[in-house]
């Protein structure tokens, strides 16, 4: 049996499944478009360098060589400097000491919601990158909500979760680099470093060890199918 | 009228149709809700460039491109071929009609399953096409403007993905 065109147009429109828009995501677009607006009108967007308006063309070899030069000035005098201060702090101690600090005294999360569509539009305006945001209540991991740090000069996206009375801070900012769940020790908490090409993220919390791991898998896999 | 008030009147009630293609593509409930999501901000901001024009095959092609933004970044392997055995097998083992359904119902839904396994395992250029003409009954030329290809390529992949679709769905009827 085959079947012709129409045969076959008909039974694809009688038969496939149409998906339909859940209402989470609608109620969640509302909301971005709401507070995207409400982040614009009061603030127009000013840039303090508007590269729009300049083409190579106008400025030619001058643009290009004070760049060069500016480029240089960065190397030699800030590398030096940012080197030592890596050596001083290394970075998971820091997000440690945030971790730490945000369960103090807070807060642990500056939007509440375990509505990914809530948490996820939040960050639009803060910060100038969108990260992924899930939910994992049924693996045990429910979102709890979302806040902003500040690591090494970074705005930086944390997420916050949940396993029974523990927290897990998530902190994400963009990186190009592919790395596999790596976990450390710092003062008794664990950290597990991973990144996907995309992000990289750093998850800090006093979750046992495997725990954390099976979090940033869970991720990992989540991610993959973006 | 705001760009709020423009997107609520022209963009929402296209959102079915948007999401329906990010599915489809993407293949994932999630991916499809961040995509549609992205694809209706940047709809958004570009909502004042509306003039007049029929706001769903523009919006269909902005979630279109969000989608392969996506699907690049994935670079997900089986775009390489136009079919997906092993995705075909899967989408039709993970889905059961259930015992419970009358026989005609039955017969019903293993026709809308063994259907939708056999679009899921196209090549998501040859699912693009299918969609935009079964689903959303749009013409060779607006496919063509959301695709960015000429109506040519369109014709020639709709009729490769008939192609593959009676193929698959002439097999499946043979094992029965």
């Amino acid at each position: 049996m085959s079947l012709d065109d129409e045969e076959l147009s008909a039974k694809i429109r009688r038969h496939a499944t149409r998906h339909t828009a859940p209402d989470a995501l609608r109620a969640g677009i509302r909301t971005q478009i709401a507070l995207a607006e409400v982040g614009r009108a009061p603030h127009p967007r000013r840039r303090w360098f508007d590269f729009g308006s300049l083409s190579f063309a106008h400025f030619g070899w001058r643009t290009a060589s004070v760049s060069f030069a500016l480029g240089l000035t960065a190397a030699l005098f800030v590398l030096p400097v940012a080197q030592r201060w890596n050596l001083q702090q290394p970075l998971d101690t820091e997000l440690v000491a945030d971790h730490v600090r945000a369960l103090h005294s807070g807060p642990i999360f500056e939007v509440a919601s375990s509505d990914r569509h809530t948490v996820k539009p939040w960050f639009q305006g803060r910060i100038d990158y969108a990260p992924p945001v899930f939910d994992f209540a049924a693996e045990g991991f429910p979102l709890k909500g979302g806040r902003i740090e500040h690591v090494r000069g970074n705005t930086v996206a944390t997420l916050a979760y949940a396993r029974d009375l523990h927290m897990i801070d998530v902190f994400v900012w963009p990186s190009d680099a592919q790395i596999e769940p790596v976990r450390s020790v710092n003062r008794g908490f664990n950290v597990v470093h991973w990144a996907d090409g995309s992000m990289q993220y750093w998850a800090v919390s006093d979750v046992e060890g495997a725990e954390l791991l099976r979090f940033a898998q869970l991720w990992k896999a989540q991610a993959a199918k973006l | 009228m705001s760009n709020r008030q423009a997107f609520e009147r022209l963009v929402m009630p296209h959102l079915d149709a948007a999401y329906n293609l990010a599915r489809w593509l993407l293949r994932s409930d999630q991916a499809a809700e961040d995509a549609v999501q992205e694809a209706s901000m940047r709809a958004f901001r570009y909502v004042g460039s509306l003039r007049g024009e029929d706001a769903r095959p523009w919006l269909l092609g902005i979630v279109r491109n969000t989608c392969f933004t996506t699907l690049e970044r994935a670079r997900s392997g089986p775009q390489q071929v136009e079919f997906d055995d092993a995705e075909f097998e899967a989408a039709l083992g993970a889905a059961d009609p259930g015992q419970s359904d009358p026989a005609a119902q039955l017969q019903r839904s293993r026709t809308r399953v063994q259907i939708d396994a056999a679009i899921r395992a196209l090549s998501p250029p040859l699912r693009e096409v299918i969609v935009l003409r079964e689903f959303e009954d749009l013409d060779y030329a607006q496919i063509a403007k959301i695709a960015a290809v000429p109506i040519g390529t369109v014709m020639s992949r709709l009729s490769r993905a008939r192609e593959k679709l009676r193929d698959t769905l002439s097999q499946m009827s043979l094992g029965e």
